[in-house]
C-alpha cells in the first residue's frame, strides 16, 4: 500500500494508517499547530478530543478543521492559521477568525436528509449503547450518534439500531427536532446535515476535561490528560519524556502510573494552587511553582471534568452517563495568583487572558453572562468548553461570590460549529417550463427568468455584427412589428390561472376584487385589480364568467400562489360554499394580437371572430385545431387579439398550428414595449408594495358604489385625499439611452423613479413611466434622470403612447 | 422554530410545511370607520400566550385551518378546519 502522505505548511508529511491529520503531524515532530488569532500565540494539541480550539487548521482552503477529527489523507494540503498574526504582519485591529473562501459547485457535497427515529442517542459510549440497546429491545426504531469513527465498544448489529458514524450533533431544537452533521472523510468537503425528528432524546455526550488557568497555560506541550492518552493508547505515541503533573492527586497518582507505563518520567505531581508559570518560548521546558521549578518537556493538566450537556439547550432530554454528571467528580479547586496575569489564556478562541476576566469583574460586572459579553469568552469555536469553568472559579476567587452566584452561561445551539454550507446544502433552484419550451428552444429563444419559471425574452437565431444590446434591439423589433402590423403570438402559460366556482363564487369575487362580478354577464371578461384593506394594488388580471357558478380568473406570473391563498382564506374564514383551483399547470396559453390576428386565427377555428358575434371582452368556447380551447379576446398589447387557452397536453400542438397559420413567435421584451406604449402597467414593476389605484392613474377601477369590497373604506379616504405621487409616462428627449429605474430629480432634488423605459419604435424614441409628485403631472414638464450620473431631460406626456382611443383593440 | 403541528386533514407535520396566516381577528362590516379598518389590518394584538390564529397548509392539503397556540412556548392545543367547528356551533 502506498504510504499516505499530505501537505504541511509547504512540507511533505507521512501519516500511519488510522492516523489523524493531528497524530501524523504530532508523530513527525510537529508542535505548534497554529497561533492565536489575537496575539498570535503559538498553539499546539490541548484536548484531542474535538473539545478545544487548539488543532484547528486550514485544509485545501477550507479554515478553522478540527485536525483531531481529521482522519489523515494522500493529497490533503494544510496550512496553519493566523501564522501572519505570528510574525507581525496582521494588525490587531483588523483581526478575525478565517473565513471560508465561497466552494465552487463542484468541490462540495453538501446534502440534506429528513429522518423519523422513535428514540434518538446522542453519544455511542457506554452509557449511550446500554441506552440504545435499552430502547431497541423494547421495539424502538433507535438512531445513535457518534462523533467519532467508530464506537469505543465492538457491537452486534441490531436490527432496531441505526448507527451514525462521525456524527455530530449540534442542537436539539422544538418537536424534538435533532440536528446533527454526518461527514464524509473520503471526499472533500462532503456532509449531510441530518433532521432527525424523535420521540425522544437521550443526551449521553459523556463529559470533557477543561483547562486550569495559569500563567502560559497555552504553551505548546501544555496538554490535557485526554490528548496524552490518546496520543498514547490510540496513536501509539509516545507525547514526551519528562512529564509534570497538575491536579488533584488522586487523579495524578492515576495518571502517573499510566504515563510511566508508556516509557514516560514522570518528576512530579502539583496542585494548581502552587502554579507559577509554564516555562519555554515555542514550547514547554517546564513548570516553575511556589515549591520549585521542574524541567519537563510535556505539562499534563488533569483538568476538572465538567458534563458536555451544551446541545441540550432549553429542550426536554433524558441525560445518561457522564452527561448526567455520573462518575464526574465536582470537585472545587483554588486558582493561583498567576491565573490573573495577562499571560494566562482563559479563552483560547478569542485570546481572553485572566488579566481581561479580572478587570472585567472590577468594572462592576461580576456575572458570567456579563464577561462573557464584554469580553467575548465562550462566545467561539470551542463554545466555552476550555474557558468556562476557569472563568467562573476565577470571578468567584475574585469577586468573593460562590461558584453558584457567578451562575453559568446559557448553552445554545449550535453547540460545536456548523459549516454555513451544509445548513444550506445543496445549489438547486426549481425550474418551472412551459408545454411550449422547447419549441422556443429551437426558435431560438434567449431565457429570461421569471419567478420559477422560464419565458424567451425575446427569439434570435441570426448573428448580427456589434454588441449584445444591438442584436437584442434588432430582433425585439422585429418582434415588436410583427404584432404592430402583421400577427404575433406569446405564450403566457405562465400566468396564473384559477377556477372559482360554487354558489358563493360571484360573492367571493365581489368582496376581494375592486369590480362586480355577479352582476358580470355570462360570456363576458373583465380587467380588475384586487387591494389590501390599505388600499394598495396586490395583483390584477382578468376574471371570465364562464357560466352562473363558475368564474376563470387570471392573475399576474409570480403572484399565483398568493392569488389563490388569499380566495382560499376569505373562503374559509366566511365559511362560503365554492371550490378554488389553480389550474395553471394544467393549461397552456398563447395570445395571438396584432392587425391580421383574426385572419390567421380564423384559420383554425369555426368560431366567428368578427367583433359583431365576437366583440372585445368576450370569451367563447371553441375548437382550434380541432382542440377544445376557450378563446378571450383581451389586449395587453394594444392590438386586436385573441388569449387561447388549452389543455396542457395540446399545448405545443397548438403553437404549432397557430405558427403555420401565418403568427410570427414573441417575447416578453417585445411584449413589455408593446404594453409600455399602452401605459398598461404590470403589478411589481410600475407599481411597489405601496401604490394605489388613484396614484397609478387607475382610479376607474375602484367601484366605491358596491356595498363592500376589501380596501373599500381606505380607497373612499384616499379619493378624498390629495395625491402623493402619480405615476406619468414620459419621453426622453434626444438619446436612445434607457436609464430604467433611474431617480427622477426636479432641481436636482429627487422626487420618484423610473419604473420602465423602453424603445418605442412607434414614437421613435425612448419613452417610459415614472413616479413623480403631482406637480410634475402635467403633460410637457420637464423632469431629469439621472442614472450613472448622466442626467436625461424627458417630458412628462399625458396621453397614451399608441392608439389613445383604443380603436385598435375593438377593431 | 421547529415544532410540529396538527393539520386537521394530514395530521401531525414539521411547521416548515406551513404558511402562518397570523392572529384571528374579524373584519369590520363595511359600515366601519377609516380607523377601524387600520386597526384591523395593522395593529396586531400580539398576545405573549394562547391565541387562535390563521394556518395554512402549503405543503400538504392546501386547506386553511385555525390553530390554539401559546406563541411563548409554542405548545399547539388544538387545531380545527373553519367547517367542522361550524357544524360544532
Amino acid at each position: 500500500m502506498d504510504p499516505i502522505q499530505f501537505h504541511w505548511n509547504g512540507s511533505t508529511v507521512t501519516a500511519e494508517p488510522g492516523d489523524t491529520v493531528a497524530s501524523a503531524l504530532y508523530r513527525s515532530g510537529v508542535r505548534t499547530f497554529t497561533y492565536s488569532y489575537q496575539h498570535g500565540r503559538p498553539r499546539g494539541l490541548l484536548c484531542l478530543t474535538g473539545s478545544c480550539p487548539n488543532c484547528m487548521v486550514n485544509v485545501d482552503g477550507v479554515p478553522n478543521v478540527r485536525s483531531c477529527s481529521l482522519p489523515a489523507r494522500s493529497g490533503l494540503s494544510i496550512l496553519s492559521q493566523n501564522q501572519n498574526v505570528y510574525r507581525g504582519l496582521d494588525s490587531p485591529a483588523v483581526k478575525r477568525f478565517p473565513v471560508a473562501p465561497p466552494l465552487s459547485e463542484s468541490s462540495h457535497h453538501y446534502e440534506h436528509l429528513y429522518l423519523q427515529f422513535d428514540v434518538v442517542v446522542v453519544g455511542g459510549g457506554a452509557s449511550g449503547l446500554e441506552a440504545a440497546l435499552e430502547s431497541a429491545s423494547q421495539g424502538k426504531q433507535v438512531a445513535l450518534l457518534e462523533k467519532e469513527p467508530r464506537l469505543e465498544q465492538a457491537v452486534q448489529p441490531h436490527p432496531g439500531i441505526t448507527i451514525f458514524l462521525n456524527c455530530s450533533c449540534f442542537g436539539v431544537y422544538e418537536g424534538n427536532l435533532v440536528g446533527a452533521v454526518q461527514i464524509d472523510y473520503g471526499r472533500p468537503n462532503a456532509e449531510t446535515l441530518l433532521h432527525l425528528r424523535a420521540g425522544s432524546v437521550v443526551v449521553a455526550t459523556g463529559a470533557f476535561e477543561t483547562q486550569y488557568l495559569f500563567a502560559n497555560n497555552d504553551l505548546p506541550g501544555v496538554m490535557l490528560s485526554t490528548a496524552v492518552l490518546r496520543l498514547i493508547h490510540r496513536h501509539g505515541i509516545v507525547p514526551g519524556q519528562r512529564a509534570v503533573l497538575i491536579g488533584d492527586t488522586e487523579r495524578c497518582a492515576g495518571l502517573s502510573s499510566g504515563l510511566e507505563a508508556a516509557g514516560i518520567e514522570v518528576v512530579a505531581g502539583v496542585a494548581v494552587e502552587s502554579v507559577v508559570r509554564a516555562r519555554g518560548k515555542d514550547h514547554v521546558t517546564g513548570l516553575v511553582t511556589e515549591t520549585g521549578t521542574y524541567e519537563a518537556d510535556l505539562v499534563v493538566m488533569c483538568g476538572p471534568l465538567v458534563p458536555d450537556v451544551g446541545l441540550a439547550g432549553a429542550q426536554v432530554v433524558s441525560l445518561a452517563g457522564g452527561a448526567a454528571g455520573e462518575g464526574v467528580a465536582d470537585s472545587p479547586y483554588v486558582l493561583p495568583s498567576s491565573a490573573q496575569s495577562t499571560d494566562a489564556i482563559a479563552c483560547l478562541c478569542m485570546d481572553v487572558s485572566g488579566h481581561d476576566v479580572v478587570e472585567t469583574i472590577e468594572a462592576g460586572m461580576g456575572h458570567v453572562e456579563l464577561i462573557k459579553r464584554f469580553t467575548k469568552l465562550g462566545k467561539s469555536a470551542c463554545q466555552g468548553r476550555m474557558c468556562q469553568t476557569a472563568a467562573i472559579h476565577l470571578c468567584s476567587q475574585v469577586s468573593g461570590q460562590s461558584i453558584a452566584q457567578v451562575g453559568k452561561t446559557v448553552a445554545r445551539p449550535p453547540a460545536p460549529p456548523v459549516t454555513l454550507g451544509v445548513l444550506a446544502g445543496m445549489r438547486h433552484h426549481p425550474v418551472r417550463r412551459t408545454p411550449m419550451h422547447y419549441q422556443h428552444d429551437q426558435l431560438g429563444a434567449v431565457w429570461m427568468d421569471m419567478g420559477d419559471w422560464k419565458r424567451p425574452r425575446y427569439y434570435c437565431k441570426e448573428t448580427v455584427e456589434g454588441p449584445a444590446v444591438s442584436l437584442q434591439d434588432h430582433c425585439v423589433e422585429q418582434e415588436y412589428r410583427a404584432v404592430r402590423e402583421r400577427a404575433g403570438v406569446i405564450d403566457v402559460s405562465t400566468l396564473g390561472k384559477i377556477e372559482v366556482k360554487g354558489d358563493d363564487a360571484g360573492r367571493l369575487l365581489d368582496l376581494v376584487f375592486t369590480h362586480n362580478f355577479s352582476t358580470l354577464p355570462i360570456g363576458r371578461v373583465r380587467y380588475s385589480v384586487l387591494c389590501d384593506e390599505l388600499g394598495t394594488i396586490v395583483d390584477d388580471g382578468t376574471i371570465s364568467r364562464m357560466d352562473e357558478q363558475r368564474y376563470f380568473l387570471t392573475t399576474t406570473t409570480g403572484n399565483v400562489d398568493f392569488v389563490h391563498q388569499w380566495l382560499e382564506w376569505w373562503a374559509a374564514a366566511l365559511g362560503w360554499k365554492l371550490t378554488i383551483t389553480n389550474l395553471t399547470a394544467g393549461l397552456a396559453s398563447m395570445n395571438v394580437a396584432g392587425p391580421m390576428a383574426r385572419g390567421v386565427l380564423q384559420k383554425l377555428t369555426d368560431c366567428d371572430l368578427s367583433t359583431a358575434s365576437f366583440p372585445y371582452m368576450d370569451w367563447r368556447q371553441a375548437s382550434v385545431a380541432g382542440v377544445p380551447a376557450t378563446l378571450m379576446r383581451i389586449g395587453f398589447v394594444g392590438e386586436m387579439g385573441w388569449e387561447i387557452a388549452v389543455a396542457a397536453e395540446y399545448g405545443s400542438y397548438v403553437w404549432e398550428q397557430v405558427l403555420q397559420a401565418g403568427a410570427l413567435p414573441f417575447g416578453v421584451e417585445a411584449q413589455r414595449v408593446l404594453r409600455l406604449e399602452k401605459k398598461h402597467i404590470i403589478v411589481g414593476v410600475d407599481t411597489d408594495a405601496l401604490s394605489n389605484p388613484y396614484e397609478a392613474g387607475m382610479g376607474w377601477v375602484a367601484k366605491l358604489d358596491k356595498a363592500d369590497f376589501i380596501g373599500k373604506v381606505a380607497l373612499a379616504r384616499l379619493k378624498q385625499n390629495p395625491l402623493e405621487r402619480v405615476l406619468v409616462g414620459f419621453e426622453l428627449e434626444g438619446t436612445n439611452a434607457r436609464p430604467d429605474g433611474s431617480p427622477v430629480l426636479v432641481d436636482g432634488a429627487p422626487v420618484g423613479w423610473a419604473t420602465s423605459v423602453r424603445f418605442s419604435w412607434e414614437k421613435e424614441k425612448v419613452i417610459g413611466m415614472a413616479w413623480v409628485t403631482p406637480a410634475q403631472a402635467k403633460g410637457g414638464t420637464r423632469i431629469t434622470l439621472r442614472a450613472d450620473a448622466v442626467d436625461y431631460s424627458a417630458n412628462v406626456v399625458e396621453d397614451i403612447f399608441y392608439d389613445t382611443a383604443g380603436d385598435r383593440l375593438k377593431m | 422554530m421547529s415544532f410540529l403541528l396538527r393539520c386537521p386533514n394530514c395530521g401531525e407535520r414539521s411547521v416548515y410545511e406551513f404558511r402562518f396566516g397570523g392572529e384571528i381577528r374579524k373584519r369590520p362590516g363595511p359600515e366601519a370607520g377609516y380607523e377601524d379598518f387600520l386597526n384591523y389590518a395593522l395593529y396586531k394584538r400580539n398576545v405573549a400566550g394562547v391565541q387562535w390564529e390563521w394556518w395554512f397548509h402549503r405543503g400538504g392539503c392546501g386547506e386553511w385551518f385555525k390553530a390554539n397556540r401559546n406563541t411563548l412556548t409554542n405548545e399547539v392545543h388544538e387545531t380545527v378546519l373553519p367547517r367542522d367547528e361550524e357544524q360544532r356551533g
